[in-house]
């Protein structure tokens, strides 16, 4: 049967960003398998939907543009595929554009961020002491490692705050951040790093992610 | 809102996607538009709550009506409750994300017994007292249904009504009054006592219960004039024409049963003497292969669901089985779903059937022969002979290919001898020797046997109710004596339930009101989520018992006499007491019964639904 890969760029927020990455999946499966769209099957014993996601997101961070593999057995429009899939995508999840795929999952390098600290503390005091930690000579983390089990890294080399805007009761950054198969750090290790090296309790920490971007700085498509 | 104090919440918890409702297909009404709003709780996590079939079924029936909104409700995790209540969040529903507080009904499914803490921690935790006596006109009236309403009692302090029987109809009539009253602004009790007149409905407050000086129930009486002597289970007549949900609310985590299910029957044919479901579900009525083929390709179609199980108490008593599943698998193997067939009997077993499995999965095959020897599969009325089990065997080794077999017992069964826990062990060994008696096995292929064997417990409405459980000391023997006899270690895994709950089973489902009491303490102490291993604390439960002075022996291990009063006594699931006695002396003779397609055995159903089960009379 022939097999014509397209990526889909997606967002996923609301409700949305409780789904797990593998409960991702499923769902989009799911959608699929109602939308009735020609989805290419897994050949196989057990066959089922080809989906492929060059990058996962973490549980609770907003997605502004992700991405989503996927095949189809017969050329179609672009737009009436995206159409027929958003007909059946649960609430927080849209499909924005499709696409045949130009870079390949290997190429991921760095993903952008918007972070939001509330507390009660002025944000100005915030950004004190995030510029603070972002002077200090290392940073250091704890990072699982596959061999040796917890290990201290020092994350500061690889964080990239682009822009910073203290705001009514919330410290907005603007960090890139190395994702991919070489090097990935998660929103998370930032945000917790800063809330250990801050000592302010967060009320609440928003984060979405907002571009994807290949190693050579290009945007992923 | 509690939607944005969830929110603040949901990362610090295990698979918080359960908490926050916005799944595909599930109902969202504005609830100014709506004259009842109904919670529809699960006394158990979400997990195991959203698999269940009859939720999803009445859920569907309710929301179809414009004027009521049917929303779900599960046990939040212990986790989650903890920062619940830390934070002063109260039960709410996931549609609305309301407090159920606020809702007109509270009604629990109530599947087995093993969740009754869970319903009080639930009330509590929705602001709510959990005894009915102590909640005012305001709060919501708190229902409940399920199989083990058959014996409602142990739950009679903190239930306002109970509904007996099959709940499609009922459920509607009950909400149709309650919407009229709310109107015409009557009272609560107004409401309980012209809900009592609806067959089916059951309003505990209105019945006393006097006992003998020996502890047994002497006579439950009615204490209003609208609520009747004995109190009629519901059922549907035309399983083809009662409603079915065109579509269900799919989850994004993972539940227990991932899939569509189209229940192909009720009630069961068979009458296996320790079956509940077999009694208590009766007649037996059945959907034709057009009816489940629409139903499947509806279900299928609005969920995308990548497998599709027909459910029921034994499929394979399906009348037209080959016709339907020859229709259903032209329909699922074009579409790429997987279609699954529990429930399956062994004398049933053909290499038809065995084709249709296989398409699914290779994993397993799992049969249930319940006893060792012929002579208690006879007491039980299992009415399958070793020579059916070796020969479903041999066809799995010899045409299947399969190389793993699990067999369900029951220990602890009624004249259970020594002899029958060692005919365990020897069927399992004849089944490891006809495996490698086959001449084409491939070298290197061995056979795994399973042996999972359950305690018995003795149930309501069932032949078996006037028998005692085994004592932990005869449970301990059997266990023993099952692992010694077995020689092939290495092919036998033998594994068991554990005995502390098999026993709080048999006294809450044998019980009546005075364990009210002990299920309100129990849960004062710290139990709830019984079923789960890990959270189980038996030790909790005898505390409970000791305070409230009940003897566990004297629920579970006593033999009940023929004409003792059951705490159920005033309930009709239309078999007749008659009925399960005789079928109890049988069982003491070790005499079959046909089952109900062969010959009606005059069990008082047909009786009551004015005419044969099964065409004729």
């Amino acid at each position: 049967m022939e097999k014509i890969n397209l990526r889909a760029r997606f967002e996923k927020s609301g409700r949305a960003v409780y789904i797990s990455h593998l409960d991702l999946m499923r769902t989009m499966q799911r959608a699929f398998k109602r939308s009735k769209i020609p989805v290419w099957y897994t050949e196989g014993f057990n066959p089922h939907i080809y989906l492929n996601f060059p990058l996962a997101l973490s549980l609770g961070v907003v997605g502004r543009s992700e991405f989503m593999d996927f095949a189809v057995t017969e050329p179609a429009d672009f737009d009436k595929l995206r159409d027929s899939l958003n007909g059946e995508m649960p609430e927080g999840l849209r499909i924005l554009e499709i696409f045949e795929p130009l870079y390949e999952n290997k190429d991921v390098g760095f993903a952008d961020y918007m972070i939001d600290f509330y507390s009660s503390a002025d944000s100005c005091e915030t950004l004190f002491l995030l510029n603070k930690m972002l002077a200090e000579d290392k940073i250091e983390v704890d990072k699982r490692s596959k061999s040796k089990g917890m290990i201290k890294t020092d994350i500061k080399p690889h964080i990239n705050v682009t822009e910073t805007e203290p705001c009514d009761g919330f410290l907005r950054v603007f960090v890139r951040l190395p994702a991919g198969l070489k090097m990935n750090i998660n929103a998370g290790v930032f945000t917790d790093a800063f809330a250990e090296y801050s000592k302010i309790e967060f009320s609440k920490i928003y984060a979405e992610r907002t571009k994807i971007l290949c190693l050579n700085g290009q945007d992923f498509k | 809102m509690v939607k944005d104090r969830i929110e603040n919440l949901l990362l610090k918890v295990k698979s918080p996607s359960r908490y926050i409702g916005g799944e595909l297909n599930s109902v969202v009404k504005n609830k100014s538009d709506v004259d009842v709003r109904f919670a529809f709780c699960f006394p158990d996590s979400y997990d195991v709550g959203m698999s269940h079939l009859g939720m999803k079924i009445l859920y569907s029936l309710k929301n179809k009506r414009e004027n009521f909104w049917c929303e779900r409700v599960f046990a939040p995790w212990v986790d989650f409750e903890q920062l619940m209540r830390e934070n002063d969040i109260p039960l709410y529903a996931l549609e609305s994300l309301d407090p159920v507080k606020e809702f007109d009904f509270i009604g629990f499914t109530i599947q087995y017994e093993l969740s009754y803490t869970n319903i009080l921690n639930m009330l509590d935790l929705a602001g709510l007292p959990v005894k009915s006596k102590d909640r005012t006109d305001d709060m919501p009236v708190v229902v409940a249904g399920g199989p083990c309403v058959c014996n409602p009692e142990p739950l009679a302090d903190f239930i306002d009504l109970f509904i007996i029987g099959e709940g499609e109809e009922v459920n509607l009539e009950l909400m149709d009054l309650y919407a009229d009253m709310k109107k015409r602004g009557c009272s609560k009790r107004e409401f309980l006592e012209a809900a009592a007149e609806i067959e089916g409905i059951y309003v505990p407050s209105f019945y006393d219960v006097y006992y003998n000086d020996d502890g047994t129930v002497k006579n439950v009486v009615s204490n209003n004039p609208h609520a009747p002597y004995t109190v009629r289970k519901r059922i549907v007549r035309d399983l083809d024409k009662v409603f079915y949900p065109e579509s269900f609310v799919v989850p994004y985590c993972e539940i227990v049963h991932d899939r569509a299910v189209v229940e192909v029957l009720r009630g069961c044919i068979r009458g296996c003497r320790f079956c509940q479901a077999g009694f208590i579900y009766r007649p037996f009525r059945e959907k034709n292969s057009d009816t489940i083929l629409k139903q499947t390709k509806n279900l299928c179609e609005s969920t995308g669901y990548e497998e599709v199980s027909l459910s029921s108490l034994s499929t394979s008593d399906l009348s037209a089985i080959n016709k339907t599943l020859t229709q259903l698998s032209d329909y699922t193997e074009k579409e790429n779903v997987n279609l699954s067939l529990p429930s399956m009997r062994i004398d049933k077993f053909s290499g038809e059937l065995m084709e249709q499995i296989q398409k699914v999965r290779k994993s397993g095959l799992t049969f249930a022969p319940e006893a060792g020897t012929q002579r208690l599969r006879d007491v039980i009325n299992k009415n399958i002979t070793e020579e059916e089990i070796m020969q479903a065997c041999r066809l799995a080794f010899f045409e299947g290919g399969y190389t793993s077999v699990k067999l369900y017992f029951m220990l602890g069964l009624p004249t259970e001898t020594d002899d029958d826990i060692l005919g365990i062990a020897e069927l399992a060994e004849k089944i490891v020797d006809l495996f490698y008696s086959n001449p084409n096995r491939s070298r290197g292929k061995h056979i795994q046997i399973s042996i999972s064997c359950a305690t018995f417990v003795p149930k309501p409405f069932t032949p078996f109710e006037f028998e005692p459980q085994a004592s932990e000391t005869e449970i301990k023997h059997k266990q023993k004596l099952l692992l010694d006899s077995v020689r092939s270690r290495k092919r036998i895994n033998v594994s068991w339930h554990k005995y502390s709950v098999s026993i709080l089973e048999a006294v809450l489902a044998k019980g009546d009101r005075r364990l009210c009491d002990t299920i309100y303490e129990a849960w004062k102490l710290g139990c709830k989520f019984d079923g789960w291993d890990e959270l189980y604390r038996y030790d909790l439960w005898l505390k409970a018992f000791e305070k409230t002075g009940v003897d566990v022996n004297f629920y579970a291990h006593r033999t009940r006499a023929y004409d003792e009063v059951m705490p159920w006594q005033h309930l009709d699931y239309l078999v007749s007491k008659n009925f399960l006695i005789k079928e109890n002396q049988k069982a003491r003779e070790g005499i079959t019964t046909p089952n109900c397609r062969e010959k009606c055995s005059g069990c008082g159903v047909s009786k009551c639904i004015g005419g044969a089960c099964f065409g004729k009379n």
